[in-house]
């Protein structure tokens, strides 16, 4: 609400100094960090993908820039029992090539999605049981299980005209099948380098702002940077840290930041007895896992100066974190308590778990795959060995380190997950959940962190769909794991963009950039 | 020159098939593609089905087989990432590479050939000294430096030139090309000259060097003493005999810039294949790994063929079955 009423006031305002108004002619280049891997809404699950696809398709609800589930091509929705939904979807809406949307449509993508071989929407359509079209403007969705999630499932999926249902990739690449309900149509696509758009006049929500929408996929920092610099690009997604003090030295452009969901942490080898990394200062066998120990753990934590890091290390481009979420999220705990920097205060618990002069320990962590990453890692390790526990830094590129960390190859190693869903399940159920392959708990919980309490909780949060009553057992959830300290929370990545003065964006949670969202001018 | 063509082909097939079997160990060795690949949200039983559904679970050996024979009937298998045939993902950025490649070579030809004959014929002049040491300068200053302040100076100071990107592309022979418009001539020069540096220095020196030793020998001093006009025996006596070095770096030096300019694709956004095969190992994209590599063999033999073929026109002694 607050999102629209200040886009409602941008627009206000622009009304007010007679800038061009809403159905002229203007141009917009966004420069996306990230190239995307297909144009078939329903292929791979990526932000680049969804976010471009969110551009030309509509889905049934959605998802605001806080994680906020609203309106879309579903008007209104209620729960008909505990796993069935009913949808009343919008009258009135036409697909770009001039045929009306209806529940047809609906049942196809989502079938369509749910079955596709690439399975890159799984998690969002794993509960579908069946979807039903009982009148043209009404679907019911019966799920396999109570599903609180699935209103968060169904803003990800993209509803396609049913008349591409068999369509292939290249189908949708090469334009026939890429008309959506969405706030822009598809143009051309260029692989590795464009997505051109126009804008759909006939939006149900209103038309955009731009009449012309170009989305460069410049992976490059460098760059990305030239182009913002040189004036081709009006928008750019991550803003490389050595470029901020230049762009915002510039009065003809600003930074625009904002947090996203993405926690990164480092997780600790908690279940073996004795961790293939950890060893006395003299390389002999320690005899025991230090990481079972919640002193330990605590007084790693207090061990890090997360402020210095955010600020130094991150260039201000990281929020320090103390749990899954930030306020304002779902299932945000304010009995989280919150461990500030005290290296005396670490050494002292080191001593008094039987740790007197520390022990040598070597942390693994990605190269490349977050921001700054290896940096961050390299700042833990000093701050470690401040504390008296030697540490050694390795890190590994992402395609050799993914594997290992999730199989548990390390004692103490650099994670991070983007809470896509902005609620405390999603990070919870990969990362602390006791691993569980028929549940599929646990995936990511590389340390083997096993807590009975946190997957009862879990288990009974998966399967309550009243909000009010879930809020607190994922508030618990959040309680226990940091509380008790079963990882290491360092910080929120935050978004960091460059954009022409004029140009107003407010970055979501979600780290998408909506052309449909941009207001303001390029000029 | 049947028989030499035949045995290249053969070469060239023992090559490619030791490349397909050190591609997929390789992969393989790296990381497990389905790591990388795999949304993270999926539960076990889904990540089988994307498994099973790209062939992942068999072993390897199996994996193996199954792909020689789809390469008996053309097909190289599907790209993990962008799954469509991973020779359409290759070929669909092949044109871009080519322009910019061809445009760099021309470039570095063009300059460095007169330049090179210039320095080694006259090498106690000023000038010649100059470009001597400019040329130093060309091949020892980094890449990518050399492509940043291109832009920071003629797209970011200057404003006369885009940054980034390829520009409007026109429709030619069934491929879309920037050199055929205006606006993607513009996006073509700095990228074309960032890789020619390179290029123009490496000939430029070459041919100097071959000046210097072709101009002390017997059959220029014959010429010179026959009486024959200056320029006829540079460009017929000199240069025809220094060609053959040249014309082999020539050659493989345009093979490295179809296949090796990943730093200035970046840099300049350029949508080549050069970019996509760095983003294909990161992200293990075998079937593309190896369609690439697979291609660029060909390509290097058929360039050294090329080559080959040149030196008989150059020099008549040269015998390509080795007969003469």
């Amino acid at each position: 609400m607050t999102r629209r009423r200040f886009h409602g006031s941008v627009l206000a305002l622009l009304a007010a100094t007679a800038t061009p108004a809403l159905a002229q002619e203007a141009h917009l280049s966004i420069g996306m960090a990230a190239p995307i891997t297909s144009l078939d809404p329903h292929e791979d699950s990526n932000s680049p993908n969804n976010a471009t696809s969110r551009h030309i398709w509509d889905s049934l609800i959605n998802r605001g820039g806080a994680a906020e589930n609203k309106p879309q091509l579903a008007t209104e929705w209620e729960i008909v029992d505990d796993t069935h939904w009913r949808f009343k979807l919008r009258e009135g809406v036409k697909f770009h090539d001039g045929s009306d949307f209806d529940a047809e449509d609906v049942v196809a993508s989502l079938i369509r999605a749910r079955d596709k071989e690439s399975q890159a929407f799984a998690s969002y359509t794993r509960n579908i049981a069946e979807v039903i079209a009982e009148d043209p403007h009404t679907v019911v969705v019966e799920t396999t299980v109570p599903d609180p999630m699935i209103l968060n499932s169904l803003s990800r999926i993209r509803i396609i005209s049913s008349d591409y249902a068999e369509a292939g990739v290249a189908e949708f690449e090469n334009g026939p099948a890429a008309v959506g309900t969405g706030p822009f149509k598809l143009v051309s696509y260029t692989p590795g380098d464009r997505i051109e758009l126009e804008r759909n006049d006939a939006y149900f929500d209103g038309p955009a702002q731009w009449s012309k929408v170009t989305l460069r996929l410049v992976p490059d920092d460098g760059g990305r940077l030239a182009s913002l610099l040189a004036g081709d690009l009006d928008l750019i997604e991550n803003l490389p840290a050595e470029g901020v003090t230049r762009v915002e030295g510039s009065d003809k452009l600003k930074v625009v930041r904002g947090q996203s969901t993405r926690l990164v942490y480092l997780g600790m080898d908690v279940a073996r007895d004795e961790s293939p990394f950890i060893t006395a200062k003299d390389g002999s066998p320690l005899g025991s896992n230090p990481f079972k120990d919640a002193r330990v753990r605590k007084a790693l934590l207090m061990a890090m100066n997360r402020e210095a890091i955010v600020d130094r290390v991150m260039q201000k481009n990281g929020t320090v974190a103390h749990q899954y979420v930030a306020d304002g999220f779902f299932g945000h705990s304010g009995k989280v308590e919150e461990v500030s920097y005290d290296p005396e205060g670490a050494k002292a618990l080191l001593a008094e778990a039987g740790y007197p002069d520390g022990f040598a320990l070597t942390i693994h962590g990605p190269s490349g795959r977050y921001v700054n990453d290896s940096e961050v890692l390299q700042a833990a390790g000093q701050m470690l060995t401040r504390i008296g526990i030697d540490t050694k830094v390795e890190v590994l590129p992402w395609s050799v380190y993914s594997t290992k960390y999730s199989d548990g190859a390390y004692s103490l190693f650099l994670g991070s997950w983007g809470v896509n869903t902005g609620e405390v399940s999603n990070p919870a159920l990969a990362v602390v959940a006791g691993r569980d392959a028929d549940k599929g708990t646990g995936r990511y919980n590389g340390g083997g962190i096993n807590v009975p309490e946190i997957n009862t909780l879990l288990d009974q949060a998966t399967a309550t769909l009243d909000e009010a009553a879930r809020e607190p057992l994922l508030q618990q959830v959040s309680d226990l794991t940091f509380n008790d300290t079963w990882l290491l929370p360092m910080h929120y990545e935050n978004v960091v963009m460059g954009a022409k003065s004029g140009v107003e964006f407010t970055p979501r949670s979600d780290k998408y950039t909506l052309a449909y969202e941009v207001h303001g001018s390029t000029e | 020159m049947m028989t030499t063509l035949i045995r290249r082909a053969i070469q060239a097939g023992f090559v490619v098939f030791a490349m397909t079997l050190i591609v997929f160990v390789g992969v393989n060795v790296i990381g497990n593609p389905v790591d990388i690949l795999i949304n993270p949200d999926l539960n076990q039983a889904e990540r089988l089905r994307v498994v099973q559904n790209l062939g992942l679970d068999q072993p390897l050996w199996r994996q193996y087989l199954s792909f020689l024979h789809g390469l008996s009937q053309g097909n190289f298998g599907d790209s993990f990432v962008y799954s469509k045939p991973a020779l359409d993902v290759i070929v669909e950025r092949l044109p871009a590479t080519l322009e910019l490649a061809l445009c760099a070579m021309v470039i570095a030809i063009v300059v460095g050939l007169p330049l090179g004959l210039y320095a080694g014929l006259y090498p106690e002049r000023l000038s010649s000294r100059l470009i001597m040491t400019g040329s130093i300068l060309g091949f020892s200053l980094p890449t990518f430096w050399v492509g940043l302040m291109f832009i920071l100076l003629f797209a970011v100071q200057l404003g006369w030139l885009p940054s980034n990107g390829r520009g409007e592309t026109a429709e030619f022979l069934g491929a879309r090309w920037s050199f055929l418009t205006g606006d993607g001539l513009a996006h073509l020069v700095l990228p074309a000259l960032n890789l020619a540096l390179f290029k123009t220095s490496l000939i430029l020196r070459l041919t100097r060097a071959g000046v210097q030793e072709v101009v002390m020998q017997d059959f220029v001093k014959f010429a010179r003493a026959k009486g024959l006009r200056e320029g006829r025996i540079v460009l017929v006596h000199i240069l025809k005999n220094l060609m053959i070095p040249v014309v082999t770096i020539i050659g493989l030096e345009f093979g490295s810039l179809i296949a090796f300019s990943v730093v200035t694709e970046s840099i300049f956004g350029w949508p080549g294949m050069g970019k996509l095969i760095i983003d294909s190992i990161n992200l293990l994209d075998r079937p593309v790994i190896v369609a690439y590599l697979m291609m660029m063999v060909v390509l290097f033999v058929s360039l050294n063929f090329i080559i080959d073929i040149c030196y008989t026109l150059l020099d008549p002694r040269v015998r390509l079955d080795g007969k003469g």
